[in-house]
Parts: structure tokens; C-alpha cells; sequence
């Protein structure tokens, strides 16, 4: 029996290592072909120019990654803590009962459904509320993928956050209360900075959640290639995951826009493992008081 | 205390929904707006100039400003449709950066049906109605203009097969099928055909299993020629699969497709190891919103629309 539990744990650490080889070993000479600095500072991707020299710069594809996670996180942190704090603190069980497999369903939803809802509606709201004014191309933009990822990684937010807060000692809670705070100071000056490392821990699975997400980001990014400031968020912008998505079905086997495909799958998981570091580290923290 | 807190949140949450109803209904409002006040706009017309507007479809519609910023849609790099397009268009490289992309014909069909503004291309096989087909040069994409040349923008359909499966007695079988009678007429009316002449086919009999893969252009028409081919060689099983040219090109190279398709010339690297075989014509159409007044471009419009040299739809009409 204990051989079953092993190999089934095994199996597990097998595949990532195995993933890890791939990427590593079909990522990093591609990347060394094109040079580091080219590859991860390159302003232009035009892989498949045919009369001047390719490029294959993802410099706008993981500033594109950080812009749309960075929304998603400005518009889907606050909400999600709010939330938390009410299902946790404030809500009455009648409202609690239907509020909770309400947020596991949203957590339940595929990708693509929410690329619908976006594709459907977000996006031409958008470019029927700002096209005209700031003469917008379309409405898939920076801005329709920050929201949409804002509500996607709402569930992980929420269920995580909330456990984190149920987790402070209901003592703090009663002790803040006798020294004559109210409510609602209780909960955010006691209770919810008890819970900070949990709360924190949220917001970087939340942050992983929307790095990685692919499918939603595609149908309403717009996908175009240019570099980006922070401020174009009525622009599109393409994301690493995306950039890998679109392009390898077509690409040409063995080439080097293919490697560059995977390399940039070799920087995506750079960003998945710091996350990761970094949400281990804050587990750690919350371990030891 | 507790029922009055639930009261308020179900009130809110009712107001929240009737909310996202409202501007709902504000959205698609702003689109029959313009359907409405088109009517009286084109029962206006026949009045003033009764002769001169002998298309209604082509009634401007009021609503429309053409001095808004063309809304470019473009496929991913590497597609084939774009490969032809950029490369017929003269487009070349210099892809206009503001142009959204996206992966699919569906995509591009969807978005450029959503926006009154935008503009994009696809594949002749796959226009529809909720679109509209501009002419290039004066002239409409039909199989009759792609077939005679006067429609500029086309490609092949190609399929492609590796040296050992050439030799393969049942691929060839296939291969002398899809050029034949039978054979090319199930390109129908969808694409057009290579050869209207074509000898025809006689079943040979043959049984065994055929893997055929590759661009998502060529996939319904390899289904059809599929049905058909089944219907005379009842020993024959052919699996198909729709994963895109390049896929179709790098299968058909490592012997896990008997036959590749792809809706794009093969490169030089890739001539070394395969053969390509024309099946049927494809029009690459130039699609915009049915709202656009908008029917004809010239190819060097089309250039520069899609290097973002025009931006705005007032400087093509």
C-alpha cells in the first residue's frame, strides 16, 4: 500500500521535473541563440518576417504579462478582500449559505466561458463607451483583460482570504470589541492585519491564477504586438501565454521561431516559480507566530 | 437585526442585477439605433434620387462616422491565410502594430460582425452573412473571379507528403482521387477547382488507414473528399485532424501524418523533405462590418490600410 502512495506522489514530481528538462533543454539554446539580452529586451517580435531579418524580442509580451496581472490585481484584490471580510465577519448564515457555492461555481466556470463573456460584452462595452473619443482600434484591450481577469481570480482571493480570516482566533476579534472598538474596526485593525500573511498569500495565488491564465486573455487582449506604457490601457497587448498560444499551430518545425515559442514558455515559468517562492516564503512566515 | 441586513443585501443584489439589465439593454441599444433611424434615411432616398441607389444594402447608414479609426484585425504570424494575404497585398512585414490578432477565421468573423469599424480577412469558404465581402480592384471574391485570376488575393490548397508516403500505393490511390472527376466536385461552391477537366476516378480497391492533418482552412474540404473517397473504398479508414498548417507540415515530416495539409506555401526547408500537390483555389476575401457604406477597395488601399498608412475610413471613401 505504501509503494501505491509513493509512486502516485512520485508520479507528480516526475512530470514537473520532466517538464522542466523539456523546457530547459529545448528553451535555453534557443535563447542563447538569439542572445539573452535580444531576446529578453527586444522591443520587436516579427518571427516570420520573410524580406528583412526576423526578430524575437518578448520584451512587450512580459510587460504585457505584468500590465494585465497588475489590473487584475488593482480591480480583483480589493473586491475579493471585501468580500472575504464580509463572508467571514459580517455575513448573516441565510445570505453566507448562498454566497459561498456562488463563489466555488465562479471558481468552477472554464476560461473560455469567461473569454466569451468578455469577447460578448466586455469588449464592445468598452469600445462603445471610450472608442470614439480615444480612437480606439477595438475594444479587446488592456483594460478588458484586467477586468476580466480582476473577476477570475475573484474565487481564489475570496476562498483563500477568507480562510485565512476565519483562521484569526476569535479572541483578537472579542478583545478589540471589549476595549470599546466597534465592528468594523475590529475587523479591519485587528483581525484583518492578524490574517495579513494569510491575505497576502491570496493576493500571490492570485497573481499566479492570472499570470498563467491563457484562453479568457486571448478572446479579449487584442494580441497585438507593440510595446506598451502603463497608461495605454485602451491599447491591446499580448501576454506571454498568449504569444505561445496563437503562434504554434502554425509554426514551422524546427525553426527558430518555434524555440523562441518555447523560450518564452521557459520565462513564463520563471515568473510561475518566483510566485510560487514567494507564496512559500509567506506560508512560512504565517507558520511561525 | 440579522433578517433586516439580509433584506438590504437581497435588495441590493436585486438593484445590481436590474443595473447590469439596464445597461444590458443600453448596449444593444445603441446598435438598433442606428438600423432605425436608417429607415427613414433610405425611405428618404428613393424620393430625392430614385435611381441612383439601385442597391438598398448599399444605403449609407446614417449612424456611420467615417471619420473614425479604421478598426484593423489581422491573423496570427505563421497562419496561413495571413501568409497569403500579407504576401499578395504587399503588406510584406510591415503588419500595422496596431492591429488586432487573432487566432482563428471565427475570431476575425465575430469580431469584425461585433464592430461597425473594423476591418479584416478570411477565407472566401467562410463568409457569411453577418459580413461584408469588399471588391479588390472592382472585382467581388467568387470562385468565377478567384478560378479566372481576376481575383488578386487567392492561394492554394495544398497537401504534402514526405518521399516514403509518396510511395505508399493507398496515398497515391487518395491523391489520384482528390485531382480527379469525383474529386474535385466536392470542392462545390465553397472554393474553386484546380482542374474542371480532371480524369475520372476508378476505385482501385485498395484497404487500409490513412492520417491526414494539418490547416483548419483545408479541413472541411478534406472532409468532404473523405466522405466521398469512403463512399468508393469501403476497406479505407481515414482519420483527420484540424491542428493548423504548421502542425500539418511538421506531421507529415515526421511520418505522423500520412498526409499534411496547409493552406500556405511550403517554405524552402521545408521543400527539402516534402511534396506539395495544389487541390483547390481559396479567395482570401477583405471582410468589414455590414453598417460600413463602405464596397470596394483598391489592393493598394487594402496595403495600406493593413500598414497602418490609412487610419481613418474618410481617406478611403
Amino acid at each position: 500500500m505504501r509503494a501505491a502512495f509513493f509512486m502516485a506522489a512520485l508520479a507528480s514530481i516526475i512530470s514537473v521535473a520532466l517538464i522542466c528538462v523539456f523546457l530547459l533543454y529545448q528553451g535555453l539554446p534557443t535563447i542563447f541563440e538569439i542572445g539573452p539580452f535580444k531576446f529578453l529586451m527586444g522591443r520587436l517580435w516579427r518571427p516570420t518576417a520573410q524580406h528583412s531579418e526576423p526578430t524575437f524580442g518578448i520584451l512587450p509580451m512580459i510587460l504585457g504579462s505584468i500590465y494585465v496581472t497588475g489590473g487584475a490585481i488593482a480591480l480583483g484584490v480589493p473586491i475579493g478582500l471585501l468580500t472575504a471580510v464580509f463572508m467571514a465577519r459580517v455575513c448573516p448564515k441565510p445570505v453566507y449559505r448562498f454566497l459561498k457555492p456562488a463563489v466555488n461555481l465562479m471558481a468552477g466556470v472554464p476560461s473560455v466561458i469567461y473569454g466569451f463573456f468578455g469577447m460578448m460584452f466586455l469588449a464592445p462595452m468598452i469600445f462603445d463607451l471610450f472608442g470614439e473619443r480615444f480612437d480606439m482600434v477595438s475594444g479587446s484591450t488592456m483594460l478588458a483583460a484586467s477586468v476580466l481577469l480582476g473577476i477570475m481570480i475573484l474565487p481564489t482571493v475570496i476562498s483563500i482570504a477568507e480562510t485565512n480570516i476565519r483562521a484569526v482566533p476569535q479572541e483578537l476579534y472579542e478583545g478589540a470589541v471589549a476595549l470599546g472598538a466597534s465592528h468594523e474596526r475590529a475587523v479591519f485593525k485587528v483581525v484583518l492585519p492578524a490574517a495579513r500573511s494569510g491575505v497576502m498569500a491570496a493576493i500571490v495565488l492570485g497573481v499566479g491564477r492570472a499570470i498563467g491564465e491563457t484562453m479568457a486573455v486571448r478572446m479579449v487582449a487584442g494580441n497585438q504586438t507593440a510595446m506598451r506604457m502603463p497608461y495605454e490601457f485602451l491599447k491591446g497587448v499580448r501576454t506571454m501565454t498568449t504569444n505561445i498560444v496563437m503562434e504554434m499551430n502554425y509554426v514551422e518545425y524546427g525553426s527558430l521561431h518555434e524555440g523562441a515559442l518555447i523560450a518564452t514558455g521557459v520565462v513564463l515559468f520563471v515568473f510561475i516559480l518566483l510566485i510560487n517562492l514567494l507564496f512559500s516564503t509567506l506560508n512560512k512566515g504565517r507558520e511561525k507566530p | 437585526m440579522k433578517k433586516t441586513l439580509a433584506v438590504l443585501i437581497i435588495a441590493v443584489l436585486m438593484l445590481s442585477l436590474v443595473s447590469a439589465c439596464s445597461s444590458d439593454s443600453q448596449s444593444p441599444a445603441g446598435d438598433p439605433t442606428p438600423n432605425g433611424s436608417s429607415t427613414p434615411a433610405k425611405r428618404d432616398e428613393p424620393v430625392s434620387e430614385p435611381v441612383s441607389e439601385p442597391v438598398p444594402e448599399s444605403a449609407p447608414v446614417s449612424d456611420f462616422d467615417s471619420g473614425r479609426v479604421i478598426g484593423v484585425h489581422t491573423r496570427e504570424d505563421g497562419s496561413g491565410t495571413r501568409d497569403a494575404f500579407v504576401s499578395i497585398t504587399g503588406v510584406g512585414d510591415d503588419m500595422y502594430e496596431e492591429a488586432v490578432v487573432l487566432g482563428s477565421t471565427n475570431e476575425i468573423l465575430s469580431a469584425v460582425g461585433a464592430n461597425e469599424y473594423a476591418v479584416g480577412y478570411i477565407s472566401v469558404g467562410s463568409l457569411n452573412n453577418t459580413v461584408k465581402a469588399l471588391s479588390i480592384d472592382g472585382v467581388l471574391p467568387s470562385n468565377a473571379t478567384v478560378k479566372d485570376g481576376s481575383y488578386a488575393i487567392q492561394r492554394p490548397f495544398l497537401i504534402c507528403m514526405s518521399e516514403e508516403k509518396l510511395a505508399d500505393p493507398l496515398v497515391n490511390d487518395f491523391i489520384s482521387f482528390m485531382l480527379s472527376a469525383q474529386g474535385q466536385a466536392q470542392i462545390g461552391s465553397s472554393w474553386t477547382m484546380i482542374d474542371e477537366s480532371a480524369p475520372d476516378y476508378v476505385s482501385s480497391g485498395l484497404t487500409g488507414a490513412l492520417r491526414v492533418g494539418g490547416s483548419t482552412s483545408v479541413e472541411p474540404l478534406m472532409q468532404k473528399m473523405r466522405e466521398a473517397y469512403l463512399a468508393l473504398n469501403g476497406g479505407v479508414t481515414i482519420d483527420i485532424s484540424s491542428t493548423g498548417s504548421g502542425d500539418g507540415i511538421n506531421g507529415a515530416t515526421a511520418g505522423e501524418y500520412d498526409i499534411g495539409m496547409s493552406s500556405r506555401e511550403l517554405r524552402e526547408a521545408e521543400l527539402e523533405s516534402l511534396t506539395p500537390v495544389s487541390i483547390a483555389l481559396d479567395g482570401v476575401a477583405v471582410i468589414v462590418n455590414t453598417a460600413n457604406p463602405l464596397e470596394e477597395l483598391t489592393i493598394t488601399q487594402v496595403k495600406d490600410i493593413f500598414t497602418g498608412e490609412i487610419t481613418r475610413w474618410s481617406a478611403v471613401g
